[in-house]
Parts: C-alpha cells; structure tokens; sequence
C-alpha cells in the first residue's frame, strides 16, 4: 500500500513539475510582450474582450492574420486610407479614433505581445480566485458603519431612560397635586381645565412670577444679541446648487487640485467658477448618462451660462485678493474654507467678519522667503526687534488695506 | 388606554418636536446689514448685476467672450524684445496662435521651449503638473492617475511611441488636446505650459 501511495506522489509531482517548466518556458517567451504590452497597449486595450477605448484583444490571433496585424500596428492610418475593408469597419465602430502608430517595432516583438495576450486567456481563471478575496475587504469595511449603528441604538436607549425618569418625575409630581390623576374624579375633570387651575395656582405665587419673569427677560435678550451679532454672518450657509457637484467626490476621492476647475485662485482677485468646458474635460467620458451631467450638456448646446450660486459673499466694502493669500502668503484653500474635500454640498465655515481677518494678520507670519519684496522690510524689521515679521507689521491692520 | 396623562404627554411631545425641528436654514443666507455697502455697484466678474442693470450682455452677465481671433496684449514691441524670456515666450505664444487645433506638425517643427530646463523652471513645472495632469497622468506618467481609472486610455509617457516627442508635440497637446484628451489652453497660461512640457520631458526618460 505505502510503496503505491509513493509512486502515486512520485508521478504527482512529476506532473506538475513538467507542467511548472512549461509555464516557466512560455511565461520567458512572453516576458517582453508582456512589458510592451503593459507600457504601450494596455491604456487602450485590454486582454479580455472588454472595450477599454479600443477593442478588447482576446482571441485577437484568430481573429486576424499576422502580417495583417503588424502591418496595421506600424501604420493604422495607411491602412485605413488604403481601404481595407475591416480597417475602416474598425474605425467607424470606435468613434473614428485614431490608433497610435508603433512603426518602431519588428514584426517578432509584436507577435510576442500576441503571445502575451493568448497566454492570458488561460490565466485569466486565476484572477477570478483573487477577486473572491478581495470582495471580502468591503464588508470589513462596512463594520464601521455598523459599529456607528451600535452607538445610535446605545444613544436612542440612553434618550429611552432618560424620558422614563423625566416621566417618573411628571408622575409623581402630578400625584403630588390635589387632584389625585389616577382617581376616578380626577380622570373625569378634563384636561385644559386641571392645566388651567393650575396654571391659576401657580401665577398667585410671588416667587414664581418674578423668576419667570426674570427668565422671560434674559430669553429675549439672549435671542437678540445672538441674532444682531448674525447679522451679516453667513457662517454655515450651504445653498442647493443648479447641478449637485459634489467637492467630496472630486476634490476628496479623486484628488483634483482646486486650481484643475478654479483657474484663478493662484492668479487673481477671485478663484474663479469653471465655465463647462472644464467639466467637459473629464465629463465628455466620464458619467454621460447622469442626469446631472446632462445638465451641462443642455447649457452647452443651448450656449446658456450655469447659473451657481455664490456661497461666500464677502461685502463689496471690504476688498479680498486670492493670489495675494495663496500665491504670496502660501496659505492652503482649507485654511479659510474649511475640508472642502470632505463637503458632498460647500458650506461657508469661516465666519468672514473684520475680527476672524484681523485675528489671521495679527498671528501669521509673512511669507518672504525668497521674495525679494520683503527683503528691505524684513532687514529693517530686524533691526528694531526680535520678533518675526508679522502681516501686521507690515499694514495688515491699517484700514485702508481693505477698505478704500 | 388615553388617560388624561397620557394625552398631556403625547401633546407636550408633539409640540416639543414642532419646536425643535426647525426648518431648513442651509438656504437661508440671514439677515444683511445694509445690502448696499455688500453687492458691488461696479461690474464683478462672475456676478449678475444687480437689478438686472446690464441689459446688454445675455442673462445680465458682466463678462463677455473676448472677440474672435484678439491676442492679449502685454509688452508687444519695444519692451519685448529687452527682456530674452519674456520676448522669446510673446514670440512662441503668437507663433502657436497661429496653429490650427488640428495641425500638429505645425507645432511639431515651429515651436520650442523658451524656457531653459533649470532647477527652479523644472520645479515650477512639477508644481503645475501636480495642479494640471496628476489627477489624470498619475505621479510618474505612466496614465495611472485616479481619474484615468474611470476616464481610460491615458498612455504611458515613456512608452515606445510618446517618449522621444518633442517640445512643440506636447505643448501642442496640452493646448489644443490630442486624441481622447481635450484641449486645456483655456486653464493652463503659455508659460506655465511650457514649464509643464520641461517637466513632462523628465517623465518621459524616467524609466
């Protein structure tokens, strides 16, 4: 019995060595179709048949002769123009994009990539075990929000308690009145009218009163201060936008510079609102079903403006520059509008007042390394004091910085 | 079941969730002190006038597109020509106006980086490349950016067929796109397209 399992082990592993030395021989073959392939086709072509920009190249060896293929990679466009009948079908299936010409390669170094491409058929079976695995991440993932679920329900108990020790109280309190709530007299005296004597007990009592009153009185002074101080303060302002743009998905998730849609921000007085051409940048591709993104397409072919709504007003008696905080002082855009990159809709988070700039000018420090303008005024600076060179000292206080 | 109590309850309950359910502030903007003194009386860009006093331009906009074919104009002529920079960029700038989008040989053969490939000039061109290309061309170039994932066919700069392209091609591409890529002329002032194309020339011999 042992003496057959071994031999069966033996062969086994025979098998599989010859198998491994094939694969090692044939992946050698491949390697340098593989790097072509990876650095100069893969943005456009796949090695499945799925359509990236061009066609998916599975079975590509079948389906086309050799030569005819590396005629076509030295030269797509003459093959074109010479009216090959499957060329110009090609062309016409892909939006007339044009492939770029590759005259540099031998006819060898492209079949190694066709080799490339037909191994990958068999191997494509492998990456299918990969993705199991990797689904796995997400539902990890999700824990977080479940866990945020478990402090919800622990925090809705927690108000639970809460309501049935604050009824306790009105219980007893209302047991403690003349009328006995639970008795039979009590239940037929109807409500309003048991709140109203009450109310009439309550309002013969001196102490009461001048402590409502007294209440009543800070209320409203409280409210009124609290709305006069707002005046003019848009803090917190988010106003709904002609097209939900979410910053949280462009400017958080796929990292967009601000300046890629707001061409002015390191440039001039204001950051600037893309026109559509800039979303179309991107959008020509990308999302055209949505019917947000849609949107931008009606306003371009009725050649009608995006009419967004401006969320920081900063009033015309006070004068703001971008390029000179961004560019000169090297301020980031987060430093007065907050986590842009994490806003689904923009909110206004600096409150904008004279106090929150003036506070700003009296704690940085001037950006003059290796700028030449503040050479002189910094040398001078230094000579009088050891402190560093502050927006203040050089007029970041004086009125007429801002207002003229 | 509906004691006297239990009504009091539910109504308290009630109008204490009227109270505190406030309605939707988001939109709201509050209150303006003298609104005079905050909406421009001067013609903002990227505003509407007030009142609807621009009835000249559509919509009551205040910024109108430049006319047809008008060049912006900074030091044309004398002062130009002193200054070796800027007078070689005026110079390539009104060279390259005179491209059409679809003439990439044109640019091909007229048009060369007045910008030297000095540490500062390459530096400025990474800065701009970070704000410009990054999201699509990924760190290195090699079309790896988060964007391509969704926007796909970005190519790999020190690919075979892109890494030996010359100034003229990529500031061409830049300008007026090329392929799946649109033009971003419009976003990219001249000068800081050529310190791209300084930048771009190192990420096509980074192996």
């Amino acid at each position: 019995m042992t003496i057959m399992k071994r031999l069966k082990n033996v062969s086994l592993m025979a098998i599989l060595v010859f198998f491994a030395s094939v694969a090692s021989v044939k992946a050698q073959d491949n390697a340098e179709g593989e790097q072509i392939f990876k650095n100069n086709c893969s943005t456009c072509h796949a090695v499945t048949d799925e359509v990236v920009v061009g066609p998916g190249l599975k079975g590509i060896s079948q389906r086309r002769p050799i030569e005819w293929i590396v005629t076509w990679v030295h030269n797509p466009q003459a093959v074109i123009a010479s009216g090959d009948k499957y060329a110009v079908d090609l062309y016409n299936k892909y939006n007339k994009a044009q492939m770029t010409a590759y005259p540099g390669y031998s006819a060898a170094q492209i079949t190694s990539v066709i080799a490339y491409i037909d191994a990958q058929v068999t191997a494509v079976v492998a990456p299918v075990a990969g993705a199991v695995v990797a689904g796995a991440a997400p539902a990890a993932g999700s824990s977080n929000g479940g866990m945020m679920q478990y402090v919800m329900i622990a925090l809705l108990g927690v108000m639970v308690l809460v309501l049935v020790a604050l009824l306790s109280i009105v219980s007893s309190l209302t047991k403690l009145s003349t009328i006995t709530p639970d008795s039979i007299e009590g239940q037929k005296i109807p409500l309003l009218q048991r709140i109203a004597e009450n109310g009439k007990k309550l309002t013969a009592n001196s102490a009461f009163k001048t402590g409502a009153a007294l209440l009543i009185t800070l209320l409203i002074g409280k409210a009124t201060l609290d709305s006069a101080y707002g005046i003019g303060i848009h803090q917190g302002y988010a106003p709904e936008q002609p097209i939900q743009f979410s910053h949280k998905l462009h400017a958080g998730q796929y990292e967009i510079n601000c300046t890629y849609c707001h061409t002015g921000v390191y440039k001039g007085k204001g950051a600037n609102i893309p026109s559509a051409n800039i979303c179309m940048n991107c959008h020509n591709a990308i999302k055209r079903e949505s019917p947000e993104i849609q949107k931008i397409y009606r306003s371009l072919e009725k050649d009608e403006p995006i009419q967004w709504v401006r969320v920081h007003n900063l009033p015309d008696l006070a004068y703001f520059n971008h390029a000179q905080h961004t560019n000169v002082g090297g301020l980031e855009c987060t430093n007065c509008h907050g986590e842009i990159a994490k806003m689904e809709v923009v909110q206004q988070r600096s409150s904008l007042t004279m106090g929150w700039c003036i506070d700003c000018h009296r704690k940085t420090e001037v950006n003059a390394k290796g700028n030449a303008y503040y050479d002189k005024l910094v040398e001078l600076h230094n000579s009088e004091t050891k402190e560093p060179l502050k927006v203040q000292n050089i007029g970041g206080l004086e009125c007429s910085k801002c207002h003229y | 079941m509906f004691t006297n109590q239990t009504k009091s309850l539910l109504l308290s309950g009630v109008i204490a969730l009227s109270i505190t359910s406030c309605a939707d502030k988001h939109n709201n903007q509050g209150t303006e002190f003298a609104p005079n003194m905050y909406h421009s009386v001067g013609y903002e860009p990227l505003s509407q006038s007030e009142g609807d006093t621009n009835h000249v331009n559509p919509y009551g906009m205040n910024m109108r597109l430049p006319v047809k074919g008008t060049v912006p104009r900074r030091y044309y002529g004398q002062q130009a020509k002193t200054d070796s920079i800027d007078g070689d960029l005026l110079e390539m700038d009104l060279v390259s106006r005179n491209i059409k989008a679809g003439d990439m040989t044109s640019s091909e053969n007229l048009l060369t980086n007045p910008f030297e490939p000095t540490e500062t000039n390459l530096e400025a061109g990474k800065l701009q490349y970070e704000r410009y290309c990054q999201h699509c061309h990924g760190e290195a170039g090699k079309g790896d950016g988060l964007v391509a994932k969704l926007y796909k066919g970005v190519p790999v700069y020190s690919s075979d067929a892109l890494k030996n392209l010359n100034d003229g091609h990529i500031y061409h591409t830049i300008t007026h796109g090329k392929g799946r890529m649109w033009p971003h002329g419009s976003q990219i002032s001249s000068s800081d397209r050529w310190k791209i194309v300084l930048y771009v020339h190192q990420l096509q011999q980074a192996p």
